[in-house]
């Protein structure tokens, strides 16, 4: 022992696959420690004397590492500081870097004083169920006081509060094979399936490959375990088409699609480091697609419910193991082991070699391997056969155990650190996520997968073959048989000596003579007496039991705890355990941050933004921008000294409305529609006639949805015989597309009739007012007449002009005579600066979708508040633009009763009677002397504007009788936002009601 | 247009041709070296969607056949000969393409006649050229398609997503140096956005701008 290194007393002078030379330090609670170049924080820690690192969830007791892997329930720290800070992070998976910072959690005001242990003192109180029968009334204060309360009490680590300066990445990996697990078996199937030459990825969680070869002393074909590892991983890194993720947890099985599976997988790229170097994110989320996978995922070791068993210092005995082989770590100095297997012998004879003085071997079998007792002689440790820990003692840290013989003596042993081994539970997660049920073996005494998800075999101790030969065994034919079910039949799966011990377990769940707390789940504090609780009270059942105590529910998903609570429950009720059952595991297998799920798609690129090629121009011309879907649109233009946003968009409509303005509409649908039946297309998908539609005109159509609501309006242009754009509006653009689609290929395949989107092709602009005519005269030049009598409203044409193909449509939204002219997108930018130049003279002014908005409410021009999806034509005002001389989408039901009541709200036009109020858009429409009441509503304000031509503030809006009501006086309550105003029901058409202006 | 004013004004308005802009602004700047990646801008691409007119495949095929040299492609497959190609990018839909773009669409549909539509997507498209060693490896962060070479070989096409963008991507005769070449095709207005994902992905490994053919 290293009495010579007070930094690190627990640490031995040699040994282990930890590089002495690369000392690192490191904080814990504030005080510095070293460690070195391949320990966990937890390795670091116990090397220091460090074994009290945490407290409880509920009781707040002391806890220590409890074992050397991802299934941790004890040893969750904050990791790092600052923006980096990151709760319940498990010391045993953190590796160890220079500078690493740490801080135990769930603890106040220090970790060795805790003011909320005294939990543990009212632990009556505090039983399963608490929370259920406590906080159960008054319901109300439920958000308000118990949760905040409770979240306090029980608190798991602080969020860090601040942006995450770290960069996530998700990534794709496709593979013949897929193994899961790098030990024996998951090496010997890498390699195996790798020497095929199939694709094989090979994933394991932890940062060094060779699973318990790195920890537990074993010889393979004459080497160690861990050179054997090694040796292996150097043949799979020479081979080509073997990709092999270290950190790497596939957390996750999911669905599979034709011949391949799919499945999660999270590997931490960088937390093995202070800060992720460049370019490189912090953790990358893997999407793995998979032909073949082979589970070689080992298995987890059971504790012993006994009293005090969660003192810090009792640790499960394969964790001894890695601590002492791998890390070169001692976890006492006077050691005794609690075994219910043969394998947690080894620990004891392992710590012997290691210099450890074992007081005891507790095992509560009353005969015992001839050969183990032999060992046991040899280098003279103490053995109690048929014997039981009752309870384990100490303080700050265990200090001495008592043990049961099974005449009934009771011996106490003045101990540091007790190692438990209550047997192995398959890792049979991964089998369970898409719906396969674990199934007990008698043989494994643990349950082992049932039926594996398809395309899923399963090695080594995943499946209940705890010997190493049978890992390798399985491992090598699981690899070679996943290869050639994709194809590569290659050699003979390859053969290693190893020795194959069986695991020899007879279970021990619980002792029954323990008096004192004895635990069962660690992380959520569940005791022996909760379960008992449960089974008093009725909730036996596996699930109710789990929702009942929360065993299992916390982060480690039960890892530890689940099959012992179950045989305890099974015990209690006197059934078998296969009869009592087991609880599903659903993903993620361990943690995963919401981060890396989103990866690089967070802030502004959560969702993709769509750029007009107007955008430039608009941005140098200081527009503020709007989101439509997913476009970025130009909502106004201020100008320098406008102060509020009604001031720009004012003036940008009496700009429009008195001389000229452009807007960019690129972002409106449009969709190329050709074929000899086009034109019967259109006729079956617009309530109105379109195969009637002359060449070079454009006519404005309604379509609905097969439910007879409306679903979205435009223009349609024909362009030619059997060729003709439509136009959506931008937020419908893609669901116009889906719907015609639909049609065109489940409904009426029978027609002819080609459809594809072509609104990214075109940058189209809008040029409005009574000078957008001579705007278009100077800018087109002799490319294209636009008189009033060459090119009248509703015209459209296709044109050369500047050496590109444009197109010119008369059609008008803002009720001034209007044009858009679309270009190429690539001249969108050339284009708008153009007009511009061409508008100079007049003023021109670029206006945003605010403007567009005002004006089309002066104009009584429904819009997407209008066209919410619970709207007929009838309700629009449109209804007699509904066809009768064909078929059409949306008839049929257009016509059922609740869509031709006659009191279903009709659009109008509504304004204040005091011309000073504002009115605001979902208001509801009331009887002036009507209670606001859910009976006397007979309707709603859909749009409202200020509108800069009448100087006043007007609405459109959707009332009951709504057409024969004009002139009368009703209410608009908005309780929410601007109380109740006396409003005029009046036509929607504000402005320019006779169209004089449109048609120029 | 009787106005005197307006002839004058008119005569101010230049004649000449439109100016294009780069849906790839951000690959103004070329870089020098050698990276995992190396990425050139195809703004010259001539590009068309095909749809087949209803019962006309055979004379389609025929068509493609006789004016191109082509063999139509069935499935998600890219033909090429003479610098036009077709990508099978839907049932009975392609993507056509011409590697001098200008006039393309109308030379097409002149040229199929009336076996199907043709509609000109040359700017709808933005479209960029990916070689390098480590070009797999940036895309696996974007596609969720096996790229690997026994999966997507020369001439395959792909409809798919890329970093939540609808995508279509094609693979192409390996570089002299033997790294694998795709060419992606995004719509115009989300260019920025997939520079954006490209250019991230692509940064571990080293990303080369180099000068879109002439």
């Amino acid at each position: 022992m290293s009495k010579n290194n007070p930094a690190a007393p627990y640490r031995l002078p040699t040994g282990g696959l930890v590089d002495r030379s690369q000392v690192l330090s490191f904080l814990f609670d504030g005080r510095r420690y070293t460690g070195f170049g391949g320990d966990t924080l937890a390795s670091a820690l116990l090397g220091a004397g460090v074994k009290l690192v945490g407290r409880s969830f509920k009781y707040h007791r002391r806890r220590g590492v409890l074992t050397a892997g991802s299934e941790e329930p004890n040893a969750l720290v904050e990791l790092r500081s600052g923006a980096r800070r990151e709760a319940n992070t498990r010391a045993t998976v953190a590796e160890l870097y220079e500078g690493l910072e740490a801080c135990s959690q769930n603890r106040w005001p220090s970790l060795a004083f805790d003011v909320a242990a005294i939990n543990s003192l009212l632990s009556p109180i505090f039983v399963a169920g608490f929370y259920y029968k406590t906080f159960m009334w008054p319901a109300a204060l439920w958000e308000k006081l118990y949760e905040p309360v409770i979240r306090r009490a029980a608190g798991l680590g602080r969020a860090s509060q601040q942006a995450d300066p770290d960069t996530y990445e998700k990534a794709h990996a496709f593979c013949d094979v897929l193994v899961i697990g790098a030990g024996p078996a998951g090496l010997a199937a890498a390699l195996a399936a790798g020497r095929s030459g199939a694709r094989v990825v090979l994933c394991d969680e932890d940062f060094l490959l060779g699973g318990r070869l790195n920890a537990d002393r074993h010889e393979i074909d004459g080497s160690s375990g861990g050179d054997w590892a090694r040796q292996i991983e150097a043949e799979l890194r020479s081979l080509p088409e073997v990709r092999i993720l270290l950190r790497t947890t596939v957390f996750g099985a999911y669905d599979d699609g034709p011949g391949a599976r799919t499945f999660g997988a999270l590997e931490r790229v960088s937390d093995h480091l202070a800060v992720p170097p460049a370019h490189q994110p912090r953790q990358r989320l893997w999407k793995l697609i998979a032909t073949r996978t082979v589970l070689a995922a080992g298995a987890i070791e059971r504790p012993i419910v006994f009293g005090g068993n969660d003192r810090p210092g009792v640790m499960m005995a394969s964790a001894v193991r890695t601590y002492v082989n791998r890390f070169g770590v001692v976890p006492g100095r006077r050691v005794a082991v609690f075994s219910a297997s043969d394998d947690g012998w080894k620990t004891a004879f392992d710590l012997i070699d290691a210099g450890v003085a074992v007081e005891a071997i507790v095992d509560p079998r009353a005969v015992i391997a001839p050969v183990l007792l032999d060992q046991a002689k040899r280098v003279q440790a103490r053995v109690y056969s048929g014997a039981q820990v009752v309870d384990a003692r100490g303080g700050r840290g265990l200090e001495r155990i008592v043990v049961r013989q099974p005449d009934g003596r009771v011996t106490k042993l003045s101990v540091d650190a007790l190692a438990v081994s209550g047997g192995w539970n398959p890792s049979v997660a991964l089998t369970t996520h898409v719906g396969g049920r674990a199934r007990w073996s008698d043989d494994a005494c643990a349950f082992v997968p049932g039926e594996l998800p398809r395309g899923m075999s399963v090695a080594g101790a995943a499946g209940g073959s705890f010997g190493l030969a049978s890992a390798l065994r399985e491992g090598a034919a699981a690899g070679a048989a996943a290869a050639a079910a994709t194809g590569f039949t290659g050699a003979a799966p390859p053969v290693w000596r190893a020795d194959d011990e069986a695991l020899g377990v007879t279970p021990l769940w619980y002792v029954a003579e323990s008096t004192a707390k004895a635990f069962v789940d660690f992380q959520h504090d569940v005791t022996r007496e909760d379960v008992a609780l449960a089974a008093r009270e009725g909730y036996r059942s596996v699930e109710l039991l789990k929702r009942y105590t929360t065993l299992g529910m916390a982060t480690d998903q039960g890892k530890t705890s689940n099959l012992n609570g179950h045989a305890i429950m099974a015990a209690l009720t006197e059934r078998a355990i296969p009869d009592v059952g087991t609880t599903t595991s659903r993903p993620p297998y361990t943690p995963v941050a919401i981060g890396a799920f989103a990866g690089s798609h967070r802030g502004k690129h959560f969702k993709p933004t769509r750029f007009t090629s107007g955008h430039v121009f608009a941005q140098e011309r200081g527009a503020t921008f709007v989101e439509a879907g997913q476009w970025l649109r130009a909502q106004w233009f201020a100008a320098p000294g406008e102060t509020h946003w009604r001031e720009t968009v004012t003036r940008e409509v009496k700009a429009v409305r008195s001389s000229v303005g452009v807007c960019d509409v690129s972002s409106l649908g449009k969709i190329d529609i050709q074929g000899l039946d086009a034109g019967e297309f259109l006729n079956r998908v617009y309530i109105n006639l379109f195969s009637t539609l002359p060449i070079s005109k454009v006519r404005y159509g309604l379509m609905l949805r097969e439910d007879g609501l409306v679903m979205d309006d435009g223009t349609t242009a024909r362009l030619g015989t059997h060729h003709y754009l439509m136009s959506t509006t931008t937020a419908n653009a893609a669901k116009v597309m889906q719907h015609l689609e639909h049609a065109r290929q489940v409904l009426w395949p029978e027609l002819d009739v080609q459809m594809v989107s072509v609104t990214e092709h075109w940058a189209q602009y809008a040029i409005a007012g009574p000078n957008s005519r001579r705007l278009l005269e100077r800018l087109l030049g002799d490319a294209l007449e636009v008189s009033n009598d060459a090119f009248p409203y509703l015209a459209c044409a296709e044109f050369g002009w500047r050496g590109v193909t444009a197109r010119l449509f008369r059609i008008s939204f803002s009720g001034e005579m209007a044009y858009e002219l679309a270009v190429p997108a690539r001249f969108g930018d050339a284009v708008i600066r153009a007009i511009m130049t061409a508008g100079e003279e007049f003023g021109v002014v670029p206006y945003g979708t605010e403007a567009l908005g005002v004006m089309r409410i002066e104009k009584g021009h429904i819009a997407g508040n209008e066209l919410s999806g619970t709207t007929t034509a009838e309700d629009l005002g449109l209804g007699r633009m509904m066809s009768k001389r064909k078929d059409f989408i949306g008839r049929v039901l257009s016509a059922r009763p609740g869509l031709t009541d006659a009191n279903r709200p009709v659009l109008v036009g509504v304004k204040a009677v005091d011309k000073a109020a504002q009115l605001y858009a979902g208001a509801h429409f009331l009887a002036l002397n009507a209670a606001a009441t859910l009976e006397n509503d007979e309707g709603y304000i859909t749009s409202v504007a200020f509108s800069p031509m009448l100087g006043h503030w007007i609405g459109l809006g959707l009332l009951q009788r709504g057409p024969q009501r004009m002139g009368e006086r009703i209410r608009a309550h908005s309780p929410l936002r601007g109380g109740d105003t006396e409003v005029e029901v009046v036509s929607p058409l504000f402005f320019d009601s006779e169209g004089t202006r449109l048609h120029g | 247009m009787a106005d005197p004013v307006l002839d004058l004004r008119m005569a101010l308005v230049p004649g000449a041709p439109l100016t294009a802009r780069t849906p790839w602004p951000e690959l103004a700047a070329l870089s020098s070296g050698h990276g995992g990646v190396s990425v050139k801008a195809r703004d010259g691409l001539g590009l068309a969607t095909v749809i087949v007119r209803r019962g006309q495949l055979a004379a389609l095929t025929e068509r493609v056949r006789d004016r191109f040299g082509i063999v139509l492609p069935q499935g998600a497959y890219r033909s090429e000969a003479a610098g036009v190609a077709f990508a099978g990018t839907g049932p009975e839909v392609w993507l056509a393409s011409r590697e001098t773009g200008n006039g393309f669409a109308g030379f097409l549909a002149n040229e199929i006649g009336a076996a199907a539509a043709v509609s000109d997507q040359s700017d709808g498209y933005a479209v960029l050229r990916l070689t390098g060693p480590r070009v797999r490896g940036t895309l696996a962060k974007i596609l969720p398609v096996d790229l690997h070479a026994r999966a997507f070989k020369v001439g395959d096409v792909a409809s798919t997503v890329a970093a939540h963008m609808g995508a279509t991507l094609w693979r192409l005769e390996d570089a002299a140096d033997g790294a694998a070449v795709f060419d992606i095709a995004v719509f115009r207005s989300f260019a920025g956005d997939f520079w954006h994902a490209l250019s991230e992905s692509a940064a571990e490994f080293g990303l080369v701008v180099t000068a879109p053919d002439a």
